[in-house]
């Protein structure tokens, strides 16, 4: 009789020895921590030349405090490293808790900002939970379906993996906030994708996906039922359609259009970039940040960040391949998803691809959840690279 | 890898066992996946990249010149609009300083923004819904103003200036408007001022979003040249509008060029009143529906206009206060009808069948077609009947023989229709020739003047006859009434039943017979001058550009013409002539026709028969210098109410008064 048991611990407890022999600080990504590294310096720039007129007398206000914000986040990111991945896995649930917990509280005791709860107030920060919603989810679905192992094949997994993940972004819609909603359910597509789910079922869900998008959008309104508040149907129908209504819901897009075209190859500088200066481009700090940082930085600049992007995304998709278990790989490929959905829908809202929708663009955005939580799930991603086979 | 040759690996030797889990290994299949993903990545990051290359490389000048528009605003200095004069230099429309109290949409508030205008309404005594009508014209162009109020009050705009602050995005503007100083003179030529509506801006090039354009007559049709050039300037603002940069000029207003009538002011307001009292005559002798009526004076020898009266009338400055009272009657249809259209120009656009004045038409053209020998008599009777039908003449106790001159001096009826009778038996391949001839001498086509809108008057003709009859229109007897019958010669020869002429085309006829057989095309725009100062006549106008009349000569007999100015003469001065009692003891010789044409009416409840009074003459009778067409509607006999009308507007033009007017009775 063969001794499975021990077998299973010998094979398991090869890689483990192997990582402890490697030096730590050997074993890092370090093309994935300069990209980081990069990214935050060069957002850092960024936003110090967008916000340059906006607090008269402090033309550094905002800059300061996102550079504490990313030291803070550094710390995170630093302790996450140290973390084992599998830390995550073994309190999935009490993470789930927490994830639902924090998007709960929210919207009940959050401080009401234009019309939207998201925000909870801790002494002077405003805490947006829903940042931290997106890692939180990716690792509980990341849990949940490497436990499942093999039955991730059943139709019966991917359905309770939709259910579990269904319920934060209801709460997050609630808000409302359609954006994160939009990443949410982006980030449990391509968790379900790494994982491994059959090809029909993940087409099954696109369809699902598509037909929920046409009546929200299209025919619910058409019989009166209104699952979207009118501005944000006319944010989203409008990107395709911008120069319908240029004063009223597609102003924004107009106003950013511009913005990025009058930056040309080279930008206009910071004095020099009226539509940012001037407040023609609404929300210039956050939602539009890629926006200004075009106008001012030119197609070289804006092109420069795609890069640095494209860098960590890469190494993002690499650490997948290194991932030791199946937690870690599908973790890893959520993190990388969870970041090219949040670029691509803010970028190309900015520049009239994607509809509007409040999504922060990472590392560049004013506000400090966004900063600390992509900064964590890229410590995820270095925690996994170390712990590589 | 080591670990690979371990002989524990699941599935190659040994059946896999249910309690234990497979160690986690890359499958080719999660690297295909990985693939799929990194495609992904690289598709989005491409289209972004390309995007963004269009763009700012490709376009980025464009986007460049967008957001340099963004924020300069171009403030839009109204030029004054050049004055209108009459033949003196008298300034019959000018300008006045206003101030416009105007609305920048894109300044308005977010919230709050209709109680502002509502406010603003209230106070300025306008209809909201006029304001919020027109910026929803202006959606789309947030950086032109709208105007509120052109006109507003003095106690508005002090109450306004005060309380600035609570009006955000509302302008106080200095501008022009309009100035009448002759009141309700030549309204209809002059036409007004008002701004530009959405299907003008349409048609249109060269115009913008609020511009003042002129509507109707003059102002409209001199537009290009009354206009002037409106003055820029620019200022640089933020996204709410405020100024970030003084006020640099691009641009200086220009004044527009000033446009002279060949309209003589006081001849113009002698004719007007020459139709209110043609009116008031016509009512004493009981035509109790007379109430409207038109005047043409013009120059026989050039076509030069000197007055086109039309009344009822207005006074154009309503269109500056636009009480809404005095606008309706002419913007209004129901209204409209109720006042008798005031707006319409009676004298170029309303038709009406001419009567016994047509009678010259069929003279001229009967002789020049030979039919006709002027001094062989025909019998003048009280009615004859022809094909079976009698038809009779104005005064039925006529029994006389008469040659041309006498038939046309005594307006005998009978005449005519025998005359109608002789074009009706004429071979058919002669054609139509008193119908060839009404349109030779301008009939039943514009005239051609250069104000409108004319109208164009009718000259039945029959394939008019046989187009116009059909089962729709007519389904009891169409095939009847579409034939063209001995009734409408002869009808047709004393101006009667289907033709229509305008008082315009009547009295460039009688410019034809006053000036020896030339048509000219009548005109009121004498030249256009310099703008000047705007209080009155300027010294030496320069005179940017000169009309020149057009006369067509047309080769008519001359004979044939004064024949037909004999009888004219003997029309006003025989004792048994028309008017002879009108025109007789005036110093100057008129010669003239008067006029009196049958017309179904619809007053309202039924419909009644009335005669539409009509006089044309010219004088002097040896070197005419103005002709005379007075029209007044259902006014009764031509001798009793347009003659003596037709006499004030002489009397006004030689300075001379009649020693005594007796008027009688008389076609």
């Amino acid at each position: 009789m063969v001794d499975y048991v021990a077998a299973q611990r010998i094979a398991t407890a090869r890689p483990r020895a192997r990582a402890r022999d490697t030096s730590f600080l050997r074993s890092l990504d370090w093309v994935l921590l300069l990209a980081t590294a990069a990214l935050v310096a060069y957002g850092l720039w960024a936003i110090s030349g967008i916000t340059q007129g906006d607090v008269q007398g402090d033309s550094n206000y905002y800059v300061v405090r996102q550079g504490i914000f990313a030291l803070v986040g550094v710390a995170g990111m630093a302790a996450m490293v140290l973390l084992e991945p599998q830390f995550w896995q073994r309190h999935a649930k009490p993470l789930y808790v927490v994830l639902i917990a924090m998007l709960v509280i929210a919207p009940v005791f959050g401080a009401e900002v234009r019309n939207t709860r998201r925000w909870i107030d801790i002494g002077p920060f405003r805490f947006q939970p829903s940042e931290f919603g997106k890692l939180l989810l990716v690792l509980f679905l990341a849990a949940f379906l490497a436990d499942r192992g093999r039955r991730i094949a059943e139709r019966q997994t991917t359905l309770t993996a939709i259910g579990l993940a269904g319920l934060p972004i209801v709460l997050v819609f609630l808000q409302p906030d359609f954006g994160t909603a939009i990443v949410y359910a982006g980030c449990l597509g391509a968790v379900l994708f790494v994982a491994g789910t059959r090809w029909w079922q993940l087409a099954a869900l696109l369809c699902v996906a598509a037909l929920a998008a046409t009546f929200v959008l299209w025919a619910g309104p058409a019989v009166g039922v209104d699952i979207l508040k009118p501005y944000q149907r006319a944010r989203i129908t409008g990107f395709a359609n911008p120069s319908h209504d240029p004063g009223g819901s597609t102003y924004n897009v107009t106003a950013s259009i511009i913005a990025v075209g009058a930056g040309g190859p080279t930008g206009r500088g910071v004095e020099g970039a009226t539509q940012t200066n001037y407040n023609y481009l609404p929300e210039h700090a956050t939602d539009f940040a890629f926006a200004s940082l075009s106008e001012q930085r030119g197609f070289v600049g804006a092109t420069i960040l795609l890069l640095l992007y494209l860098l960590v995304i890469w190494r993002a998709l690499k650490v997948i391949t290194l991932a030791r278990d199946a937690f870690s790989a599908i973790a890893a490929g959520g993190i990388a998803f969870m970041l090219l959905i949040q670029i691509f829908i803010n970028v190309g809202m900015t520049v009239g691809m994607a509809p509007i929708t409040g999504i922060p663009l990472p590392f560049v955005s004013v506000g400090g959840s966004s900063m600390v939580a992509n900064l964590l799930a890229i410590g995820v991603l270095q925690s996994i690279a170390v712990r590589r086979r | 890898m080591a670990s690979r040759a371990t002989p524990f690996r699941p599935g190659r030797f040994l059946p896999p066992d249910p309690r234990v889990e497979s160690p986690y290994r890359l499958t080719p299949q999660t690297v295909f996946r990985i693939g799929i993903l990194g495609f992904l990545v690289l598709a989005a990051f491409g289209v972004l990249f390309f995007r963004l290359w269009s763009l700012q490389v490709l376009s980025g000048n464009q986007f460049l010149q967008a957001a340099e528009n963004n924020q300069l605003r171009l403030l839009r200095q109204e030029a004054p609009r050049g004055p209108i004069k009459d033949r003196h230099g008298r300034i019959l429309v000018g300008n006045t300083n206003a101030t416009a109290i105007q609305i920048w949409p894109a300044d308005l508030p977010k919230h709050g923004a209709y109680q502002e205008l509502r406010r603003l309404a209230r106070i300025l005594n306008v209809p909201l819904a006029d304001v919020t009508k027109q910026i929803d014209e202006h959606r789309g162009d947030p950086v032109t103003p709208v105007t509120v109020k052109d006109f507003a009050r003095e106690r508005e705009v002090r109450y306004l200036l005060e309380h600035q602050a609570e009006f955000p995005g509302m302008r106080i503007a200095d501008t022009f408007v309009r100035r009448y100083p002759f009141g309700d003179l030549a309204a209809q030529i002059l036409g007004y001022v008002g701004e530009i509506s959405p299907d003008q801006l349409k048609e249109d090039k060269g115009y913008t979003l609020g511009d003042k354009i002129g509507q109707g007559g003059i102002e409209s049709s001199f537009d290009k040249i009354l206009r002037g050039r409106v003055g820029l300037s620019q200022l640089r603002v933020d996204s709410l509008g405020r100024p970030t940069s003084p006020v640099e000029p691009r641009q200086p207003a220009l004044g527009g060029y000033a446009v002279r009538l060949t309209l003589d002011a006081k001849l113009q307001r002698a004719a007007q009143k020459a139709i209110v009292d043609g009116i008031n005559r016509a009512q004493e002798n009981r035509n109790w529906y007379a109430k409207a009526g038109a005047i043409v004076a013009l120059d026989p020898r050039d076509g030069a206009v000197r007055a086109l009266a039309s009344y009822p009338t207005y006074n154009p400055s309503v269109y500056t206060t636009r009480k809404k009272r005095q606008l309706e009657p002419l913007l209004d249809p129901t209204v409209a009808e109720q006042s008798d259209f005031p707006a319409l120009n009676r004298a170029i656009a309303g038709t009406y069948p001419p009567g016994s004045t047509f009678k010259p038409v069929t003279a001229l053209a009967a002789m020049q077609e030979h039919i006709l020998s002027p001094y062989n008599s025909l019998q003048c009777t009280g009615s004859l009947t022809i094909d079976g039908h009698k038809f009779n003449n104005w005064d039925p106790y006529a029994n006389q023989a008469m040659t041309l001159p006498t038939a046309i001096a005594q307006s005998c009826d009978t005449y005519f229709y025998q005359v109608g009778k002789a074009f009706y038996d004429l071979p058919a391949d002669r054609g139509q020739p008193l119908q060839r001839w009404a349109k030779t001498f301008g009939f039943g086509e514009p005239t051609g003047i250069d104000v409108g809108p004319e109208g164009t008057g009718l000259v039945p003709t029959i394939k008019w006859r046989h187009d116009t009859h059909t089962k729709k229109t007519d389904p009891c007897c169409w095939e009847i009434d579409r034939l063209w019958k001995s009734g409408d010669s002869v009808q047709l020869a004393i101006g009667q039943k289907d033709l229509q002429v305008t008082p315009l085309q009547m009295a460039r006829f009688y410019a034809l017979l006053a000036n020896g057989g030339k048509l000219v095309t009548p005109y009121v725009v004498a030249d256009i001058e310099q703008g000047g100062p705007d209080n009155g006549p300027i010294a030496g106008p320069l005179v940017l550009r000169q009309f020149q009349p057009t006369v067509k000569e047309l080769n008519i007999d001359p004979a044939a013409i004064q024949v037909i100015r004999e009888g004219l003469y003997e029309a006003t001065h025989s004792s048994l002539g028309t008017s002879s009692g009108v025109f007789g003891q005036f110093p100057i010789g008129i010669a003239g026709k008067t006029g009196t044409a049958e017309k179904v009416v619809d007053v309202g409840t039924f419909n009644t028969l009335t005669d539409t009074s009509w006089f044309c003459g010219f004088g002097p009778y040896e070197a005419p210098r103005l002709v005379v067409c007075a029209v007044i509607e259902n006014g009764g006999f031509g001798g009793e109410a347009a003659a003596p009308s037709a006499l004030e507007v002489f009397e006004s033009f030689f300075g001379m008064k009649a020693a005594g007017v007796n008027t009688k009775q008389a076609d």
